[in-house]
């Protein structure tokens, strides 16, 4: 079971290189992550894009690249569709987003995901890791979804299971968040929260258990009511999966780790193997430990597949 | 200006005690009116069964204080008999007592009774004190306005801004946040946020900055947000965080208090005097200082009243 994101880096380690499609690697941030990728052995990068943008950022942060394949494309719908093709015809297991907006990704794997008939919902699962916590905590979907219904979550919530499952946790618990509080009436979010636990129970999702709590003061209070206690909670009650209500409220509460005492890394869980997606404000540090937990269930995947 | 919930009891201090109206109070509220007593901040007028409330009373050190009961026996009249109290008084502030919170909410819309200012919307601010102590930060709505319009948002606003300058800060800083820093038309927060921004270029919420869409991350980093292109003063120092919606308000209050140890204290603000909620997540110290937030509000500094 895989308790931490350091783990995952150990891992990628010993599972790797990895041959990972980088798309419209331009950024120095960016780049900086992609050597120290290689340098780690997590990945051996094949390169798409504007190859002298690349090769002029490579020599800014110090990185030869003669040695790894590049493949010139230009338009950023372009190089998305190709990157995102190598990775659904079985070329590499890995895809990673370089200087393109995510949307284009999305809009690419979205399309693979029709051709190849998966009946996949394209998500993200953003995860935290808390200190002193004995488990990875997930918010999803952090990217895709602008208001998804109680279908499109059932969805979102098959794909982090499946990802849970792929990190070794048998039976991830599940907390559907809502607003929902003493006052406003019933909302939507609470709403999808009564039709999927049942789903759940009805075992739609999988080996899998959603808890009876939307909201952060269930989950940690429960039905007590002593306050004071408040500073002394523990993190190990927090369920493995967050479903967050909408699209805004999981970017923004996914990315309080600017805030917090916790580190954040994403990906998106595709039919043929994850995406990596570095945020344009994400530095290379964080990047490179988004590319160690691609490069892990990737491997995960082939495993499953033989 | 004020910085800290330790601020903002001296500050409400220089007022002196206030009349704070408890319909059917409750037992665990009992040490927390004790020690706002205690501190000088108000005296407790409690409005509902006269033997349960001596009882109670009596049972704790509220009873070497000096305190109020106004009888009235059937608990479904206890909030009315309360508003009336303030109705009829100068001043005093609403504690929601044993009183359900919606229930509370329904009758300050009331016409007659009601505290609600005509056309005027109430909202709820979370205010949170950073955790290095440099100064309190500002999130609404966190729990009433479920999902607001764009009309609605600009009252929440005014609304957040009004607490913001009773707390010293002349011209506060807006984000308004959203998924994404960009204006998308499929994602509606962007364009509520985009306009109050124009709104607040024509100055029409005053001295004010009020920047948005942004996402949380250049809310919170500048650097951050310089890598993603954009340039704001508000960016990395926001005063006020104005939310979507309830779900992303609630529950991103929630995730400060709970994984970021973050201490709370709630005002709802937009009414003609002030109200006090008891939300579960808010620590004994936050209650506290809600109740001085209160008194802050009650002296004269309350734009509403």
């Amino acid at each position: 079971m895989i308790k931490t994101l350091a783990e995952f880096s150990m891992l990628a380690q010993e599972r790797g290189p990895k041959k990972l499609a980088v798309l419209a690697p331009e950024d120095e941030e960016f780049m900086r992550a992609v050597k120290s990728g290689w340098d780690l052995g997590y990945i051996e990068p094949v390169l798409v894009g504007d190859t002298r943008k690349m090769e002029e950022v490579a020599e800014k942060v110090s990185f030869n690249i003669d040695r790894f394949h590049k493949i010139p494309q230009a338009g950023q719908q372009a190089i998305s569709n190709l990157g995102i093709n190598m990775l659904f015809s079985g070329e590499l297991p890995i895809a990673s987003k370089g200087q393109i907006p995510t949307s284009y990704i999305y809009r690419s794997i979205i399309r693979e995901e029709a051709k190849a008939g998966s009946g996949m919902t394209v998500s993200v699962i953003s995860f935290w890791d808390i200190p002193g916590m004995d488990h990875l905590v997930a918010f999803t979907d952090t990217g895709v979804n602008i208001k998804p219904g109680v279908k499109a979550k059932a969805e979102v919530i098959k794909n982090a299971v499946f990802v849970y499952h792929l990190m070794g946790y048998p039976r991830p618990k599940i907390a559907v968040l809502s607003g929902q509080r003493e006052v406003g009436g019933t909302l939507d979010s609470y709403k999808d929260y009564e039709v999927l636990i049942k789903s759940a129970d009805a075992g739609d999702f999988g080996e899998c258990e959603i808890v009876p709590a939307t909201s952060f003061t269930e989950i940690f209070l429960g039905e007590k009511t002593c306050r004071d206690g408040i500073a002394d909670i523990q993190g190990d009650e927090v369920p493995h999966i967050l479903v967050v209500p909408c699209l805004d409220t999981g970017n923004i509460l996914c990315k309080l780790d600017f805030f917090l005492d916790v580190t954040r890394s994403s990906l998106v869980a595709t039919s043929r193997g994850p995406v990596c997606i570095p945020a344009r404000s994400d530095f290379s540090d964080n990047i490179v430990q988004q590319l160690a937990m691609c490069v892990v269930l990737a491997d995960e995947m082939e495993k499953r597949e033989q | 200006m004020v910085r800290s919930f330790k601020d903002i009891l001296d500050k409400a201090l220089l007022g002196g005690a206030k009349r704070l109206v408890v319909p059917c109070p409750r037992k665990e509220d009992a040490l927390l009116l004790y020690e706002a007593s205690a501190a000088g901040l108000i005296f407790p007028c409690f409005v509902g069964n006269g033997e349960a409330i001596k009882n109670l009373v009596d049972e704790s050190p509220l009873a070497e204080k000096e305190y109020e009961i106004v009888k009235e026996n059937d608990p479904h009249l206890a909030l009315g008999k309360a508003l009336e109290i303030l109705h009829t008084h100068d001043g005093g502030i609403l504690m929601q007592g044993g009183i359900p919170a919606h229930t509370v909410l329904h009758a300050l819309h009331d016409k007659s009774r009601g505290m609600l200012p005509k056309g005027g919307i109430m909202s709820f601010v979370s205010v949170f004190p950073l955790l290095m102590g440099e100064k309190l930060i500002l999130v609404t709505d966190t729990y009433i306005n479920n999902h607001p319009t764009v009309a609605e948002k600009q009252q929440i606003l005014t609304n957040a801004l009004n607490l913001a300058r009773i707390l010293g800060i002349e011209a506060p800083k807006v984000a308004v946040l959203a998924a994404i820093e960009q204006v998308n038309p499929s994602i509606p927060s962007t364009l509520s946020a985009a306009i109050l921004s124009k709104m607040s270029e024509r100055r029409q919420f005053g001295d004010a900055i009020v920047e948005g869409p942004l996402d949380i991350d250049c809310a919170l980093s500048r650097t951050a947000a310089e890598r993603k292109g954009v340039k704001s003063t508000v960016t990395g120092e926001a005063d006020v965080y104005l939310v979507p919606e309830v779900d992303t308000g609630h529950l991103m209050a929630e995730a400060l208090v709970f994984f970021g140890k973050m201490k709370m204290l709630g005002v709802v603000m937009g009414t003609s005097k002030p109200v006090i909620l008891d939300l579960p997540f808010v620590s004994l110290e936050g209650r506290l200082a809600q109740i001085a937030m209160a008194c802050l509000l009650e002296g004269g500094d309350n734009p509403n009243g």
